[in-house]
């Protein structure tokens, strides 16, 4: 299973969820498969989905889900010592770790050698850690969600590969109001 | 203890709801002033560049998101503003203490403190300076300019002042 097909497998679960997509092809393989204003797509600053996701599940109550990947949470790791200390339980990060950089050329990621980013998770503090296969995430997802005690860390590890996309279309000011609007914080639109 | 307090408070006066720091000597008083408070909420983070991410998210839950940190904090969080924060347009307002301005008695610092301003000119990171207690009174206004600009804005508090709060 590649990212695309796993994307494809959990949307049943994303498309009723306030999503924080990844940098990149994440982002627009997502929006691909099925736009939806519930769909924070990330037009820059890589590493930063897992943050993104955390600041807002801190000031709402709806669950919320950031997809990450394994390249990016490297970038941005000290966030899994905040995770583990301060997220909240409607927060779920869910990283796609298929042991590459697929939005550059799927250079290979230190998870692909030593690195384990499930002992990193559980190292920072994060309580409920996943390590599963593409086909097991769905069903860790949605028990991840209906967990009103915890939040989870899931690591998704799956094949690498990528499907040949075009740039996200959406101006970000779009992303951002018709996101804004879907949690019913926006009235203007 | 005065004037870490009247920053607080004029910062809240101007809307801000939701705060980070990441710690500097100069803004410890603030944040025992936040960590005792229960109208807002307030956490340590261990660095700036993902501070800007949690500032994004809570934007998007509605909140005026401010983060206190090191002038050098800017340095590690160049393309976290433009490619997130002003991308998107999302107010923030940035509480910093202003290192390597007269008085500070690391050297060190000067560095940074010598190339900051740039960097918000060039980022167009509208400034306030506060270097005397009746700058603090401009706080709020500016505050709640982040959100009237759909940006971030910087609060520039240098040594001298901050050092003399205790």
């Amino acid at each position: 299973m590649n990212r695309f097909e796993l994307l494809n497998l959990l949307q049943e679960t994303l498309q009723n969820n306030l999503v924080v997509c990844n940098i990149g092809l994440p982002s627009q393989e997502l929006y691909k498969i099925n736009d939806r204003p519930n769909y924070f797509y990330m037009l820059g600053s890589m590493g930063l989905s897992s943050s993104i996701g955390l600041g807002l599940s801190l000031t709402i109550d709806k669950n919320v889900i950031s997809i990450d990947g394994d390249g990016s949470v490297l970038m941005n790791m000290n966030t899994l010592a905040t995770i583990g200390n301060r997220a909240p339980s409607n927060y779920t990060l869910l990283i796609i770790d298929n042991g590459s950089y697929g939005s550059t050329g799927d250079q290979k990621t230190f998870t692909n050698e030593k690195t384990s980013l499930k002992d990193v998770a559980i190292g920072a503090g994060c309580e409920k850690v996943i390590e599963c296969s593409g086909e097991e995430t769905l069903e860790n997802l949605n028990k991840a969600l209906s967990d009103n005690n915890h939040s989870y860390v899931i690591i998704s590890k799956i094949k690498s590969g990528n499907v040949t996309i075009k740039p996200i279309p959406l101006n970000p000011i779009t992303i951002r109001d018709r996101f804004r609007k879907s949690i019913g914080l926006v009235s203007y639109l | 203890m005065k004037i870490s307090k009247k920053i607080i408070s004029n910062l809240k006066e101007g809307g801000a709801n939701f705060f980070l720091s990441v710690p500097c000597k100069l803004l410890a008083n603030m944040i025992a002033i936040l960590e005792a408070d229960k109208e807002v909420y307030y956490s340590s983070i261990p660095r700036e560049e993902e501070g800007m991410g949690i500032c994004a998210g809570a934007y998007l839950g509605n909140k005026l998101p401010c983060i206190m940190m090191q002038n050098t904090g800017i340095g590690n969080s160049v393309n976290s503003i433009v490619s997130l924060l002003q991308l998107y347009q999302m107010p923030v307002v940035f509480l910093i203490s202003y290192r390597g301005t007269p008085g500070e008695p690391v050297g060190a610092q000067g560095g940074m403190a010598s190339v900051t301003e740039e960097i918000l000119d060039t980022l167009r990171i509208p400034m306030l300076h506060c270097s005397a207690e009746k700058d603090l009174e401009k706080i709020s206004i500016f505050a709640n300019h982040a959100k009237v600009i759909e940006g971030p804005v910087a609060i520039l508090c240098n040594f001298d002042l901050m050092k003399e709060d205790k």
